[in-house]
């Protein structure tokens, strides 16, 4: 305790020093606040986008809410798809060249085409989100799925285990700590998906604002977006993080 | 010094008749029909009396493991001879049979009690009846404080005495063991055969027992089948006719035992030798 109450009070000295050194290097010219905002105007900015004026509660709002529906859209999609190669090895291997290479697509690309087919509106982030989540959990699935021990499954069809037995009480389970580290990346993509596609264009959104204050030279708003997406990406990790403590006690 | 309180060794009791396992003329070739087959089993005949303790031993790859295989159904190649436990041919998921790994294959995500009573839930043994029967096995091996625990919390032995009471939970006549001490330190490994030689006294199962230790088998079984290197034969069966219940411990030291070591190892080494 003792030990962790010194590390983080050192943390929040170099915090403190780091932000004191670029204000006073902004508001000396030293460093131009055009092109890296200072400490002071970022956190204006925040105080007005959410409590004075609260105009990026709604941007986060869709941002998250995208996000969100991508991670289970695709993460759901993903598991099945993932189960159902498990329980058709030839279907997969008919797959896996397509596969492989829509994997190899720098899926960001598709942004473009998914604004054409679902608008500026919450469809194509979603899309171009579920794009990278589907594929990062789908390989996580199969490698799980694939890393059964034998030795689980030749003792499970001794006793006389059932397929269905199998796959859920040995298969399965042993599947779930891989599929979770899927998950987990599969979180921070859905993300990515969306503040990229947010970016090229949308109604909403944290990607939109940033891409507009880029395009009006804010700097102090660039980079308290900057912040507020890191922590974002930040908050994904903790819940995740929780999430498999409670889940996978047996680890 | 325990000769007075022992009981006849298994071998001697008379039997009912009907041989719970038997193999007459097993012959198992790998890749019949292909280019080159493989003979693993030439030949081989036995028969094990209800409640009897056999241990198979032999080099490796003298097709100990492959007998064990065939009686448990796992191995779906075709094999020539007789071959049947309990009257019946082998076949995979048989609920006469409880068979045990090397490898203790605990189910990492499962408690040690969920563990012990693995075996029992795929066979539908209904909840509350396998709990109480895992408990109770799990006390009998030693692990009755470990119940909550996850296997990364148990040794290799602790491990093993979980093995071993989620096959002895089944309730099985006939006990399959393939190698089952064979990956523990040496002084663990005779605290389990004592383990398993007091689940066994109360729980009489027929028993085969592969193993390459020698001192183990002779120390567990009441019969030693004794196999040549490739292609597997059986070179001798010697009957153990040390006093039941013995400690494995205590064995070590007794003169009886080395007297049996020595007459079996030089069998051994002429099946190792294939000198016959």
């Amino acid at each position: 305790m003792n030990k962790w109450l010194r590390l983080s009070l050192a943390h929040g000295a170099f915090i403190v020093a780091f932000i004191a050194v670029w204000e006073f290097a902004s508001a000396s010219k030293l460093l131009d606040p055009t092109f890296f905002g200072r400490p002071s105007g970022i956190a204006a900015f925040l105080w007005r986008g959410f409590v004075s004026e609260r105009t990026l509660w709604n941007d986060l709002f869709y941002t998250v809410l995208a996000a969100t529906i991508a991670f289970w859209a695709g993460s759901i999609a993903a598991v099945l798809v993932g189960l159902l190669f498990a329980m058709l090895p030839r279907l997969h291997k008919a797959c896996e060249p397509y596969l492989t290479l829509l994997n190899a697509m720098p899926r960001i690309a598709l942004a473009p085409l998914f604004l054409l087919w679902f608008g500026l509106g919450i469809g194509s982030k979603i899309a171009v989100a579920v794009s990278l989540t589907f594929f990062i959990v789908l390989s996580s699935t199969v490698a799980g799925i694939r890393g059964v021990n034998s030795d689980h499954l030749v003792l499970s069809r001794a006793l006389g285990a059932t397929p269905g037995q199998i796959f859920f009480k040995v298969t399965l389970p042993s599947a779930v700590p891989i599929i979770f580290s899927g998950l987990r990346l599969g979180l921070v993509y859905a993300l990515l998906g969306v503040v990229g596609a947010e970016l090229l264009a949308a109604e909403h959104g944290l990607g939109q604002v940033l891409a507009y204050l880029q395009s009006t030279f804010d700097m102090d708003g660039v980079m308290a977006l900057l912040f507020l997406l890191a922590m974002l990406g930040l908050s994904i990790t903790f819940i995740m993080n929780w999430l498999e403590r409670r889940l996978l006690v047996w680890q | 010094m325990n000769d007075a309180t022992s009981i006849k060794p298994a071998a001697g009791r008379p039997s009912s008749g009907a041989p719970a396992i038997e193999a007459r003329d097993l012959v198992m070739r790998f890749g019949a029909g292909g280019p080159s087959p493989v003979l693993a089993v030439d030949h081989v005949s036995f028969a094990l009396a209800p409640g009897e303790f056999v241990s198979l031993i032999g080099p490796s790859g003298c097709g100990k493991t492959t007998i064990l295989n065939l009686l448990t159904g796992l191995l779906h190649e075709t094999h020539e001879g007789q071959l049947h436990v309990l009257g019946k041919p082998p076949r995979e998921g048989n609920p006469d049979i409880a068979y045990m790994l090397a490898r203790d294959s605990l189910l990492p995500w499962r408690t040690t009690l969920a563990n012990a009573a693995y075996g029992m839930e795929i066979r539908g043994v209904p909840k509350q009846e396998r709990e109480t029967r895992a408990r109770d096995l799990l006390k009998q091996v030693g692990l009755g404080d470990f119940a909550d625990k996850y296997p990364k919390a148990l040794s290799h032995g602790m491990r093993q005495r979980c093995a071993l009471a989620r096959t002895f939970a089944l309730d099985s006549p006939v006990l399959l063991m393939d190698e089952p001490f064979g990956a523990l330190d040496a002084q663990t490994k005779l605290t389990l055969e004592d383990v398993l030689m007091n689940l066994w006294s109360t729980h009489r199962k027929t028993v085969v027992f592969v193993t390459h230790d020698l001192a183990e088998a002779i120390a567990l079984s009441d019969r030693v089948i004794v196999m040549s290197a490739r292609p597997g034969r059986i070179v001798a069966d010697v009957p153990i006719d040390l006093p039941r219940p013995r400690s494995v411990r205590k064995l070590q030291s007794d003169h009886r035992f080395h007297d049996l070591y020595a007459q079996l190892w030089g069998l051994l080494e002429q099946g190792a030798t294939g000198d016959e």
